[in-house]
């Protein structure tokens, strides 16, 4: 009698403890929140074309992606700037920004000086984390300026063709 | 169900006492957890054979033999605004084994054979990783202000994945009835190698189960049904027996 009741004692902490550590698999999935890592922007900076070491802020910079209606949302639209991050985008191979100098709007028509930059690049994946997945990573990237009649962009170099973190400067502009 | 198994079984089996010996042998069975989460869970598909061959009063050796597979969805959802959002999709399937011992730290009376056990194992997992669909995490909505843009190029299946850790586990088991056991254990698992795709981390390994970012800590359990092949029987050593 005894050896049952000692061996139903077994069996039910076996069960017990069962249930206790299938609930906590259940429970403990969804916990994740991503702070790991984020695709990364890449970082522009203005430098003076008469003195190519030194930076010179944009007077009243607008940057309008192509095909987009709004500014982009990075930087505080039409303000004094030597330094901007602008978004790629992961699925295209190529994307086109509009930069716009001395940025002012006469009866909804711009005003400023608008020249057109594009930027190639391949995208790569990376896993960064089981909670953020994978971001886009860019190499091999190349930049062309459209040719205007006045450009106020005078020369365009990308100092670093790889995309990997927005701590470091990938394209220099003289202007 | 199993209740009625224990009451019937106190009458049925006749254990030969009065020699003061253990039964030795081979015993085999299935994890039951394995099948049941199959069953209860659509991105899981699992199967362990158990065995484990007692070779002292309190050592046997041991092993598990399983192949599970399963799918880990990461999901994005209600980050301000955003809506649910599917970042990965990662199936993950193998084989692995599993070699150790088990002590029983329980002493039976004379024709019990109950187990409370500690015990270790070396496993090893062959494995292969399917990247069915990603998205890149990307906070900045200018270009896609709805959703997180799709990838395609890390798209495919990662085969020839391996990883292998050591298991220190708890458990008992319990004799049902005449030579049918119930038994269960939780494992800590700490990593010792793991072969990656190079295109992502594995995130989930057969028989490891969920491996975290940062550590090689994981955990699992199994809770076996199994059946004892007597092979003979072996009086007991006592430290009392006055020499002979």
């Amino acid at each position: 009698m005894q050896r049952t009741t000692s061996r139903i004692q077994a069996v039910l902490g076996i069960g017990l403890l069962f249930c206790l550590f299938l609930s906590g698999v259940m429970g403990c999935e969804k916990d994740d929140i991503c702070v790991d890592g984020d695709t990364p922007l890449l970082v522009i900076k203005f430098y003076d074309i008469q003195a190519p070491e030194t930076s010179k802020a944009v007077s009243s910079l607008r940057v309008i992606g192509l095909g987009q209606t709004g500014p982009v949302d990075t930087f505080a639209d039409q303000s004094d700037l030597d330094s901007i991050a602008l978004p790629l985008r992961p699925e295209q191979e190529e994307t086109t920004f509009i930069l716009i100098l001395d940025s002012d709007e006469e009866e909804g028509v711009e005003t400023g000086n608008a020249d057109t930059l594009r930027f190639s690049y391949n995208t790569q994946g990376a896993f960064i984390s089981r909670a953020c997945g994978f971001v886009a990573n860019y190499d091999d990237l190349n930049s062309r300026l459209e040719p205007d009649t006045l450009n106020w962009i005078q020369n365009v170099e990308v100092i670093n063709s790889t995309v990997q973190t927005q701590d470091t400067t990938h394209v220099s502009i003289f202007h | 169900m199993l209740l009625q198994a224990l009451t019937g079984s106190g009458q049925d089996v006749v254990r030969d006492t009065t020699k003061k010996s253990d039964i030795y042998g081979l015993r085999v069975g299935i994890d039951l957890s394995r099948p049941l989460l199959t069953l209860l869970n659509e991105d899981y598909q699992g199967l362990e054979i158990v065995g484990d061959y007692r070779i002292s009063e309190h050592l046997y050796l041991a092993a598990e033999l399983g192949n599970e597979s399963r799918r880990v969805e990461e999901v994005l959802d209600n980050a301000d605004g955003i809506n649910r959002i599917t970042l990965y999709d990662i199936e993950s399937a193998g084989s692995y084994l599993k070699l150790g011992v088990d002590y029983n730290t329980y002493t039976n009376w004379y024709g019990m054979n109950n187990s409370i056990l500690i015990g270790a194992r070396y496993a090893f997992s062959t494995f292969k990783n399917t990247l069915d669909n990603y998205r890149y995490f990307d906070s900045n909505r200018y270009w896609s202000p709805n959703e997180f843009v799709a990838g395609s190029e890390l798209v495919g299946e990662y085969t020839g994945l391996n990883a292998s850790w050591l298991e220190l586990l708890a458990g008992v088991k319990a004799e049902l009835f005449a030579n049918f056991y119930l038994g269960g254990s939780i494992r800590l698992n700490v990593l010792i190698t793991n072969k990656d795709s190079g295109a992502f981390n594995n995130i989930w390994i057969p028989g490891f189960n969920r491996k975290n970012d940062n550590s090689g800590i994981g955990w699992g359990f199994n809770y076996t049904l199994s059946y004892l092949l007597p092979i003979y029987r072996k009086a007991r050593k006592k430290p009392s027996d006055p020499p002979q």
